[in-house]
């Protein structure tokens, strides 16, 4: 079916542009206040981006929510292994558009060969998250994935391969890319106004690695209930266990090396990378130093992962360090900076990690067609540079990275670990 | 910009580990570590064990390990923990054992094999997966496909290619992502002429409409400059997917005669393309060539196609677009003035700022607020001085924006000039504005700037209430002990209005970073003395946050400090702010003064009592058997829900 080419409005291309515009400065589209597009006014039904939603528990239903407050967006399906999940959403999406039309999904592959869907968000849970993205890139689909996308360093590369080769538009949900005051603290050590950079420390929210396994198990509920076997999907096989139903924990990070700093270090060493202009590579050394985890990347700037010792300044918090000042922020909205003229101008404020920003600027770039803040490249680095850290700290001792080859060096151990065999019948 | 040297990531990885394995292979594969792990494998030992065994195994295992994983591939449970450890095993005999699966095994297990050999890129297996084009079940052949795909090179290429047009639908599909994979592996390899044929190929196929953009994608790039053509006919469609293909790879191919072929495109556009035309020409970053369209576009284009080039000249424009851009800045459209504005504020250089400066002084008006708001956003020391005068000016939006710019980028050698202008304020907004000035000031150069301000906090010079009480607000953000010590000092100033506002500004003293934690003690001081019963119960809420919001205090001192209150607290709304605190202080204490408050007042029982059951069942709080004990049954006494009871005669049969 041939569509007609979705009108682009003046304000979503005043977005888009401004949007973009920041890229002189920060070499990414940053964050410009505003109207937000298509939020004044009323968008035909026929010239709204057509939304299909897999993945709505806690954190999937927010991001929805997020979506569905944008005047051209049409959200018709929801997809979720829960029944309980599709029911809410459903309720949720119909109450928005007034009507009885949202589709209820079980099984992402019925809702992705639907022809009239423009969009999807993936808020899967780790273990679905990069699979089911590329899934939909393959099935045409423009792709907003909440984080962490990916489970292991092979599946990073292919997510940004993937994207690219079939040209979809893809934002990983690390919105703190589209908030003020983490912006502001990027745009200090990227235009030099930190002096040359020194130091980024992230917060990781926990530096413990975990193996997935098998646990003992539970009667298995009804598919229409629960559909443990889609749950799995890319996990290798184990009995169903009420306890492993958690998506947002379930296999996080995968294999042998989960958990470990994808939590926060998908954010807060997303920002790092994003400050020291390293969208497109990752640290070259990574050690555990006691209770933190060091990285060293090729231009000579330490990355520190450490959870105490922040300003209290909120949750996820970053700090740059340069050699003629600092600048520290978190997700208060607040920045504290050294010097104090650092602060010059800084006006803004926005608490508490929205997605509303980040979630109108990938939908501003589905029209465009222009890459958005966090794009696949960007994410796929970023969460590599987490991978390897956390394979460090698996391995308990130093790592050696070689982001043009994607190896490690002269590490066999590590390098087995960069990948990790998808359950049948699921593919990258 | 379109990458020759994309990754193929899977075959790289495990090809380099091969490579590893083969530099380091006595470091590899302890053998001792393998022999466990297999001996588990060939146990009784129950399935989970097995697992985990086979995940060590992809760190630890060596050829030997493979046999012990390879019978594993049959087993609808352990299948893929077995690929788990023989996907990750750098020696041939890995690919032996999959290809030996792939002829024995059907439907899913036989997909999971092929995907494996799929990822190890194993040559060896094109004639096998070829075989599988055919099997009946169609995730079989369309995974076989895919992998063919993976593989590459001329034999899969072959195989694949006929494919587009003989086979089922579902597989067609599978085999363009092979040809498409095939044809990428070419153009990395600069066999361009075998990209741009399966390319071709691809895009002219009855295959899904992604296909077919993959394809177009492909056959654009392969062609580098020649494909002009092939990219403007999908800038001209009326597809919107067409299109959308078109602007991504206008921004990836990579030559000036692609950017000249989109700028002469533009010329040919309608409005609501050249707009999105505008957006992948910023994208190509050649700011020479694009500037001068993209300038003309912002100057004397279409509405929409003015605001998407003045936003976007940020990136692309020097000094020549500020004339063009101030115009857009002041005009009557906000789309336009905010796009305007955005790049206004972002345009590098100093010949710019030198630009700005220049118009600043000899503005306006609405250009004047403008310029003001620029020069703000730019950072510009040097407009200091207009800024100063410019908030005296007659005009009520340029004096709004100097206020707010000196507020923004100002110092404390700022601060007498406010100080000075506060008393003339005009209106209460303008009162407020420069109270605003002060405070973002203040925040950022703190106790430098209190000097300034205590005068007129204390009301020197017969200063009005209203500018007194601005000063008082100003001093919160500077913080600091003088700051606080002018705010305790007016919280008995014989202005009522004064007072009023000193103890309210006190009740909300700033108990986190920057730490102030000396409102403490005026607080408390007030809460016993105050005159005013609303002034004592503001001074016990903010008491009480301080109490429970200073981390530096340790539970003996925070408890302390709670008992120091108490007798001053006689209404119910403050008491369940003690219990809220010492319900967050979860110490044998709290629960102490938790059982005595549920007693002593029906007011707030239930709430005592609510905190003492989810208190007294906690082992972690210090609290001793006896204390937890008179606790519940204090709460068995007095609680009117029946749950709470329950509760706490349950944990009470607990306590031994």
């Amino acid at each position: 079916m041939r569509r007609q080419m979705a009108r682009v409005s003046r304000r979503g291309l005043l977005k888009s542009a401004a949007g973009i515009g920041a890229a002189a400065a920060l070499g990414a589209p940053m964050f410009v206040p505003g109207r937000v597009l298509g939020k004044d006014g009323a968008v035909p039904t026929g010239e709204r981006i057509t939304l299909g939603a897999i993945g709505i528990g806690n954190r999937g239903s927010y991001v929805l929510r997020c979506f569905l407050e944008e005047n051209d967006v049409q959200c018709l399906a929801v997809c979720d292994v829960n029944g309980q999940h599709r029911d809410r959403a459903k309720a949720a999406v119909d109450a928005r558009y007034g009507n009885q039309d949202c589709a209820t999904y079980r099984d992402l592959r019925e809702m992705l060969a639907r022809s009239d869907l423009d969009a999807v968000i993936v808020a899967t849970g780790p273990n679905w998250n990069g699979t089911a993205a590329c899934q939909a890139a393959r099935a045409g689909k423009d792709i907003y994935c909440e984080k962490p996308c990916t489970k292991n360093i092979a599946q990073s590369l292919m997510l940004a391969e993937v994207m690219r080769r079939t040209g979809r538009v893809f934002q990983a949900g690390t919105q703190r890319r589209s908030l003020p005051h983490f912006i502001y603290a990027v745009e200090l050590a990227r235009t030099g106004k930190l002096g040359k950079l020194q130091t980024l420390h992230a917060q990781p929210a926990g530096l413990a690695t975990k193996t997935s396994g098998w646990e003992k198990p539970d009667p298995e509920p009804a598919k229409e209930d629960f559909d443990w076997d889609i749950y799995l999907g890319p996990a290798a096989w184990r009995p169903f266990n009420k306890g492993l139903t958690n998506a947002f924990e379930f296999e996080k990070g995968g294999g042998l090396v989960g958990g470990g700093c994808l939590e926060w270090g998908s954010h807060c060493v997303d920002l790092c990378q994003w400050a020291n202009d390293a969208d497109g590579t990752a640290p070259i050394e990574y050690e555990p130093v006691g209770n933190q985890l060091h990285a060293t990347y090729a231009n000579g700037v330490k990355l520190v992962l450490r959870d105490d010792g922040w300003l209290p300044l909120g949750s996820c918090p970053v700090r740059f360090e340069g050699d003629r000042g600092w600048v520290e922020t978190a997700d208060d909205g607040d920045v504290a900076a050294s010097p104090a003229k650092l602060l010059s101008g800084r006006r803004q404020k926005i608490g508490g990690y929205p997605a509303n920003f980040h979630v109108r600027n990938f939908l501003d770039c589905v029209k465009t067609r222009a890459q958005p803040r966090a794009n696949a490249d960007a994410a796929c680095w970023a969460h590599i540079a987490c991978h390897a850290a956390n394979i460090s700290l698996f391995l308990k001792r130093k790592v050696r990275f070689d982001p043009a080859k994607h190896e490690f060096i002269n590490d066999d151990e590590a390098n087995r670990l960069r990948s990790e065999a998808l359950r049948e019948p699921w593919r990258w | 910009m379109f990458r020759r040297t994309s990754p193929f990531v899977m075959a790289l990885l495990i090809g380099s580990a091969m490579r590893a394995a083969a530099a380091d292979a006595p470091a590899a594969a302890p053998p001792q570590r393998q022999e466990e792990l297999i001996k588990v494998l060939q146990s009784d030992a129950p399935k989970p064990q097995k697992a985990l065994a086979c995940k060590y195994l992809a760190i630890y295992g060596g050829k030997e390990a493979v046999p012990a994983l390879a019978a594993l591939l049959s087993d609808q449970e352990l299948a893929a923990w077995a690929r788990i450890g023989l996907e990750a095993i750098p020696d041939s005999s890995v690919d032996d054992a999959l290809r030996d699966a792939m002829d024995k095994l059907q439907g899913r297990l036989l997909v999971g094999v092929i995907n494996s050999i799929s990822v190890r890129r194993d040559a060896k297996a094109i004639d096998g997966l070829a075989a599988k084009l055919t099997d009946k079940d169609e995730t079989v052949s369309s995974c076989a496909a895919a992998a063919l795909g993976h593989i590459g090179g001329d034999r899969a290429a072959q195989v694949l290619e006929p494919q587009l047009t003989a086979a089922a639908p579902a597989v067609r599909a599978a085999a363009a992502e092979g040809c498409v994979l095939c044809a990428e592996r070419y153009l990395n390899e600069g066999n361009d002429a075998r990209a741009i044929a399966l390319y071709d190929a691809v895009r002219k196929a009855q295959v899904p409409r992604q296909r077919v953009l993959e394809g177009i994608r492909g056959a654009i790039l392969a062609r580098h400059s020649a494909g002009i053509p092939l990219l403007v006919e999908q800038l001209k469609s009326s597809d919107k997917a067409i299109m959308g293909i078109g602007l991504r790879t206008a921004r990836e191919l990579r030559g000036d005669d692609v950017t000249d072929a989109l700028i002469a495109e533009l010329g040919r556009a309608d409005a609501e393309r050249q707009a999105l035309l505008i957006l992948a020409l910023a994208d190509r970053n050649d700011p020479p060539r694009v500037r001068p369209v993209v300038l003309e576009a912002a100057r004397s284009g279409a509405p929409g196609v003015r605001v998407a080039a003045a936003g976007v000249l940020d990136r692309l424009g020097d000094v020549s677009c500020v004339p063009v851009l101030v115009e857009a800045a002041a005009s009557d459209d906000a789309d336009l003035v905010q796009a305007a504005k955005t790049s206004l504020a972002r345009l590098p250089g100093k010949d710019v700022d030198a630009s700005l400066l220049a118009r600043l002084n000899d503005s306006s008006g609405k250009a004047r607020q403008v310029l003001i708001e620029l020069a703000e956003q730019r950072k510009l020391d040097q407009a200091m001085p207009i800024f100063l005068k410019s908030a005296e000016d007659a005009d009520a939006g340029a004096r709004n924006a100097a206020l707010t710019a000196i507020g923004a980028i100002g110092d404390d050698k700022q601060v007498p000039d406010l100080v000075k202008l506060l008393p003339q304020a005009k209106d209460a907004n303008d009162r407020r504005a420069i109270e605003q000035a002060v405070a973002s000031i203040g925040g950022r150069w703190g106790a430098a700037c209190v000097p300034h301000l205590v005068p007129l906090a204390k009301g020197e010079g017969g200063v009005s209430a209203d500018t007194r009480i601005a000063a008082i607000h100003a001093l919160v953000p500077c913080g600091g002990p003088d700051a606080l010590a002018s705010v305790v000092a007016a919280t008995s100033d014989a202005d009522p209005a004064v007072q009023d506002e000193a103890v309210r500004t006190l009740s909300t003293w700033p108990n986190r970073w920057p730490t102030d934690a000396a409102a403490a003690q005026p607080l408390l001081a007030l809460a016993r003395s105050a005159q005013k019963p609303a002034h004592r119960v503001l001074a016990v809420r903010g008491y009480l946050q301080y109490v429970q919001g200073d981390k530096k205090l340790s539970p003996q001192q925070r408890l302390a400090d709670v008992d120091a209150i108490l007798p001053q607290i006689t209404r119910p709304d403050e008491k369940r702010l003690v219990i809220a605190t010492l319900f967050g202080m979860a110490s044998a204490g709290a629960l102490d003064r938790l059982t005595t408050l549920a007693s002593a007042d029906p007011a707030v029982t239930e709430e005592a009592c609510s905190a003492i059951v989810r208190l007294a069942g906690r082992n972690n709080i210090g609290a001793s058997n006896e204390l937890r004990r008179k606790a519940l049954q204090t709460v068995v006494e007095k609680s009117k829900s029946e749950a709470t009871r329950n509760k706490a005669q349950e944990i009470l049969k607990g306590i031994r």
